[in-house]
């Protein structure tokens, strides 16, 4: 839940990034981190095994001046992927305000990333919460790779409830739609502040998406299922 | 939420546990790892770290405790070659983390420590009561532009 400070006059606002092992949660903060140049920026924390995966979170923390009279302090957590560290991902989401779903756009991944999505929403559950409350952007990373995904699959798979989420398509390696993804996730939660939230930014309103929505396609080459169902 | 009154109530106690117990650095963190009210010096550290680190590592204490049948480890103590660590429980979700040196012992910390939380409990109680009866920060101005939120 999002911390107001009324006498140091900050707003710190906590979101993670959730999704299987290895689609890209850590390389999105490693990103972010040589990216970003204006916000004042913390130093990137992980906690990781020896074989750099993450073992506990990966921390990152930016300021920002974008509300009017506060410094807004986004902290941003991702979880590991792995299975077996449910227990953590449990932990890692006390206090969460807003969620960025990292996909995996490798076919063979399909089922791992519904899995995530799933176990997303139970571990909200688990923290009294749920993706109605809590407003998230999915991210569909790893678009340079030969098989991924095609789009319309994913948001089909992902982004097919009555209120559809903002989609990003990415390459976290390059950086490419990392920053757009992190900026939509920041808009919402920012939106709640605001007495006049225009819809156009807030991602109230369906024509906003990012990458383009085709009419929901059933694709028989994966049988993942519909995670988002 | 926390008005400027809270912060001076609760940094006013932190102030007054460090000189009795000569501790360093002492600060409110919660659950999800934010800082609200800290007194003492820690020099350059980075504080947002520290507090995400903290309450990381008592979240797991705290899971531990579940899987061994406990209700909460209701304290937890990391100790250093020069510089160690005291994290106590309070109530709403909240901790109290202690970082002290060589001047003082861990008996002592802890001892005032267990000392200053029904008041740091209260003080949270009266910050959670005002939270409950206010109106949800609302702020004019046209923020959410189409310019970036973060660059």
């Amino acid at each position: 839940m999002a911390f107001i400070n009324y006498s140091s006059r900050e707003i710190q606002l906590k979101i993670v990034y959730y999704g299987a092992a290895l689609c890209g949660k850590t390389t999105n903060l490693v990103t972010l981190h040589k990216q970003i140049t204006h916000a004042q920026k913390g130093e990137l924390v992980s906690l990781a095994t020896d074989a750099d995966r993450t073992l506990f979170f990966d921390f990152l923390s930016l300021n920002t001046k974008t509300l009017p009279g506060f410094t807004t302090r986004f902290q941003l957590y991702t979880v590991p992927g792995q299975a077996i560290y449910n227990t953590t991902r449990q932990l890692v989401l006390k206090g969460v305000d807003g969620i960025v779903f990292c996909v995996d756009s490798h076919w063979d991944k399909m089922a791992d990333n519904v899995e995530s999505f799933a176990n997303l929403q139970e571990n909200l559950i688990e923290n009294h919460l749920s993706l109605v409350q809590i407003p998230y952007v999915l991210q569909y990373n790893k678009r340079d790779i030969p098989n991924a995904a095609p789009i319309n699959y994913l948001e089909f798979t992902f982004n097919n409830r009555a209120n559809r989420a903002l989609a990003f398509e990415s390459i976290a390696s390059t950086g490419s739609g990392v920053l757009e993804t992190l900026n939509a996730a920041a808009r919402l939660l920012l939106a709640k502040y605001s007495k006049t939230p225009n819809a156009n930014v807030t991602g109230m309103t369906q024509p906003n998406l990012s990458v383009a929505v085709p009419a929901a396609v059933e694709n028989p080459q994966v049988s993942a299922g519909n995670a988002a169902a | 939420m926390l008005t400027a009154e809270d912060q001076t109530a609760i940094e006013q106690r932190l102030t007054d546990f460090l000189s009795k117990c000569e501790a360093q650095w002492s600060a409110l963190v919660d659950k999800g790892g934010n800082l609200f009210a800290q007194a003492g010096d820690t020099g350059n550290l980075d504080l947002s770290i520290l507090s995400a680190l903290a309450a990381g590592s008592f979240a797991a204490t705290h899971e531990l405790a579940k899987r061994l049948g406990e209700s909460e480890f209701s304290a937890l103590y990391h100790e250093g070659l020069g510089q160690h660590i005291l994290m106590s429980a309070l109530h709403h979700e909240c901790l109290l983390v202690t970082i002290f040196g060589e001047r003082t012992n861990i008996g002592l910390v802890r001892f005032y420590a267990q000392q200053v939380t029904p008041p740091l409990n209260e003080l949270l109680q009266g910050a959670r009561e005002k939270e409950a009866a206010s109106a949800p920060l609302q702020l004019e101005g046209n923020f959410l532009d189409d310019r970036a939120a973060i660059s």
